[in-house]
């Protein structure tokens, strides 16, 4: 996951992007690269435009503005290099994994001994071969998840695109799904979403957070943690106090080189020596006339920079 | 390639939704089923109520009634008769006649006017003042009706020249095209029991179609590179299979249950084949405008009472001219591929034609076909196969 200075291949590059439902706009003017080899993150909350964004780059919804181009790629239909797995679990109820998986990769014109063989591997990698013969139908959530990944790949597409692939997985498939994702880097070049952090911090190598389809930051999930200030975070829930006593103590906060984060009742200090001034910052929080409820100490995390970035939590 | 892989996806599918099929393919047998216990099956038989008013006339020390030798010679002539089954019942008076036809118990009422006998006797001593007089009862709009006062009328005629030895003006001579003398009601009604097994199909096909749209796997194959042919190609031939075995258990049933038919059954299969293709492009058309299969359970239903009741499946109909095309008229039923399979099989079943004979119904099929299929495509590429 350490970045290389290795000059990257732009497979998708992304230009002024922008697509409005109406009168709202849904994808804002996005502009980004996606280079070859690399898993991409799009990490935002609900409606911030991640799957619109990619129901665009796949072809399935036009855009109202914009490009979306493959420059590494000489063949002219985005179809045939494309794997997608939507947001919602897409499946034939009534054909088993096996069965669905052929006839998919029949769809993209695949030989058929070749498509078995990769059916089976992907079967087993995602933990899916006692299902093989089972419809689909009767699988349970995270089964039909994983199915979904499958069907993605089953042709062996060049760029993935996984709409939220750890939605809905217990921590046990959650961990062969990644394993699967990191494994897809050597020869493929991979794009999901999340409003996962942790996933996202995880397993993308380079990470675009979007809100109200604006792209607000684009950089490593590392150097993403740094914008928030090097160091550890202390988490202060208060309990509830009016307005000025907390912006009287955020005040006086600012005589302190510690940066400070309000997400309502929650402060969260940033510094790169945190454990020698949470005494100092208790000090000052109770000569202000604030009652701390709660003083959690923990490593900064994307969830702080999305605070950061846009005054409110991801999980809503 | 691609077109086969439809093909087996689609059959799969089609026969794991077992119950769907069970139901579409038992649809005609069990509708036979019900007709046959509804309704004889022997050949059509004339009830004919006969109230003799006649009061009869002392020729030369003899008492004659004419009309109760009318009756007689009635009753025989009704036996000997090959093709059509007339039985006599006679009533007591007008009222008791009259309650009979209404109770269906006959479908004609005949009384024989009280001055018969003498009326025949003074034609006799040729005195042509009066005729003979006879009263027909019935219900005009029946078809059992006109046909018994046909035969009747001719009776009466045939009865008074012999008795009178006068000469006959009019010899009326009837043949039944066909076996449409020989066949009784069930025969009659099972060509159009074996389209409504096919219409039936609308709503198997239309699903199939729609099936993608609703689980939206229809995504899956807009991202593949699927040709929009494949995929109502490979479902038609499905549906298309399911149209013949439902034809041939309907027929088959039919035939258990004492089916008399004539006309050749390979004939029969065509005009089934071409009849399935049609409503499985007409199918498309339901498809293509709606989203899931309980859209097409509301939607179809339009159609297929259209397809029941106007297009001669469940009762007989004529229809008026809606515009007429190089001279050649388009009527409202025209428009629908069930009309013209009906009057095919009739005309092969029951009339006993040749194929050359159906030639018009064939074409006006596959022509319709042509037209469903390609409404239907448009419109489903357009809705639920659009892409960049
Ligand atoms: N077909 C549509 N018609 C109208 N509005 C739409 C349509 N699709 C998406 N939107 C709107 O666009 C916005 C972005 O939706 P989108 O599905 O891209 O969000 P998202 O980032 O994928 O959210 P989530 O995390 O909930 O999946 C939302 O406000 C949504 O209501
Ligand atoms: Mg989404």
């Amino acid at each position: 996951m350490v970045k290389t200075n290795v000059p990257q291949i732009v497979a998708i590059q992304i230009h002024n992007l922008t697509r409005r439902f109406g009168e709202l706009t849904a994808v804002n003017g996005l502009s980004l690269e996606i280079y070859r080899n690399e898993i991409f993150g799009l990490l935002g909350p609900n409606g911030a435009g991640k799957t619109t964004t990619i129901n665009m780059i796949c072809g399935l919804l036009p855009v109202s503005e914009g490009k979306i181009t493959f420059p590494g790629n000489v063949r002219k239909d985005r179809r045939s290099f494309i794997g997608y797995c939507p947001q919602e679990n897409i499946y034939y109820p009534k054909l088993t994994c096996l069965e669905q998986l052929l006839f998919m990769g029949q769809m993209y014109d695949q030989p058929f001994q070749l498509l078995k063989k990769r059916a089976f591997k992907l079967l087993h990698l995602l933990g899916l071969d006692d299902k093989t013969n089972v419809m689909a139908g009767n699988l349970s959530g995270g089964m039909k998840r994983r199915l979904n990944i499958c069907l993605a790949l089953i042709h062996d597409p060049e760029i993935v695109i996984l709409d939220e692939p750890e939605a809905g997985l217990d921590p046990q498939s959650r961990m062969l799904v990644r394993d699967y994702i990191r494994s897809c880097k050597k020869e493929k070049t991979v794009i999901l979403t999340t409003h996962n952090m942790d996933e996202a911090d995880r397993i993308t190598d380079r990470l675009a957070i979007i809100d109200h389809g604006k792209l607000l930051l684009l950089d490593t999930p590392q150097n993403l943690k740094k914008t928030m200030g090097e160091g550890d975070i202390l988490e202060m829930l208060t309990e509830d106090v009016s307005e000025s006593v907390l912006n009287d103590f955020i005040e006086k906060m600012k005589l302190f080189p510690i940066q400070l984060t309000r997400n309502g009742n929650i402060l969260l200090f940033t510094h790169t020596d945190m454990i020698n001034r949470v005494v100092e910052i208790k000090k000052l929080a109770e000569e202000s006339g604030l009652k701390i409820e709660e003083l959690k100490f923990r490593e900064n995390t994307l969830e702080d920079v999305f605070i950061h970035l846009t005054g409110r939590s991801l999980r809503q | 390639m691609k077109f086969v892989s439809i093909i087996t996806k689609s059959f799969k599918e089609q026969i794991r939704n077992y119950w769907v099929l069970l139901l579409t393919l038992s649809m005609g047998p069990f509708f036979l089923f019900i007709y046959d216990l509804m309704t004889e099956s022997s050949p059509q038989q004339y009830k004919i109520c006969v109230v003799n008013t006649d009061r009869g006339i002392t020729v030369e020390d003899s008492f004659v009634n004419y009309g109760s030798d009318f009756q007689f010679f009635f009753k025989q002539k009704g036996n000997s008769m090959a093709a059509v089954t007339f039985s006599v019942c006679t009533a007591a008076g007008k009222e008791q006649g009259i309650e009979m036809v209404r109770n269906n118990k006959a479908d004609i009422l005949i009384i024989i006017d009280r001055l018969f006998s003498q009326t025949i006797e003074k034609k006799l001593a040729n005195d042509h003042t009066n005729l003979p007089q006879v009263e027909f009862i019935g219900d005009l709009t029946s078809q059992k009706y006109l046909i018994s006062a046909v035969w009747i009328n001719e009776m009466i005629n045939e009865y008074i020249s012999k008795v009178t030895g006068s000469k006959r003006v009019v010899e009326v001579k009837e043949t039944p095209l066909g076996e449409s003398g020989a066949i009784g009601e069930f025969d009659l009604l099972v060509p159009g029991i074996l389209i409504i097994s096919l219409i039936m199909l609308m709503f198997t096909a239309s699903i199939a179609f729609v099936s993608e749209v609703e689980n939206k796997t229809i995504i899956r194959l807009k991202l593949s590179k699927l040709p929009p042919l494949a995929y109502f190609g490979g479902i038609s031939v499905v549906q298309l299979l399911i149209g013949v075995l439902a034809v041939l258990l309907t027929l088959f049933t039919a035939i258990l249950l004492g089916f008399g038919y004539s006309g050749s059954l390979p004939v029969m299969v065509l005009v089934a084949v071409l009849t399935s293709m049609s409503m499985i492009a007409f199918s498309l058309v339901v498809a293509a405008i709606t989203k899931s299969a309980n859209e097409v359970l509301v939607v179809g239903c339009f159609p297929m009472f259209l397809f029941m009741f106007f297009s001669g499946a469940a009762f007989p109909m004529h229809s008026n001219t809606l515009f007429t095309i190089a001279g050649y008229p388009i009527t409202f039923q025209g428009l629908m591929s069930p009309s013209h399979a009906i009057s095919a099989l009739n005309k092969t079943l029951i009339m006993n034609m040749k194929v050359s004979d159906i030639m018009p119904e064939i074409i006006s099929i596959i022509v319709l076909s042509i037209i469903y299929f390609g409404v239907g495509a448009l419109i489903f590429k357009r809705r639920h196969l659009r892409t960049l």
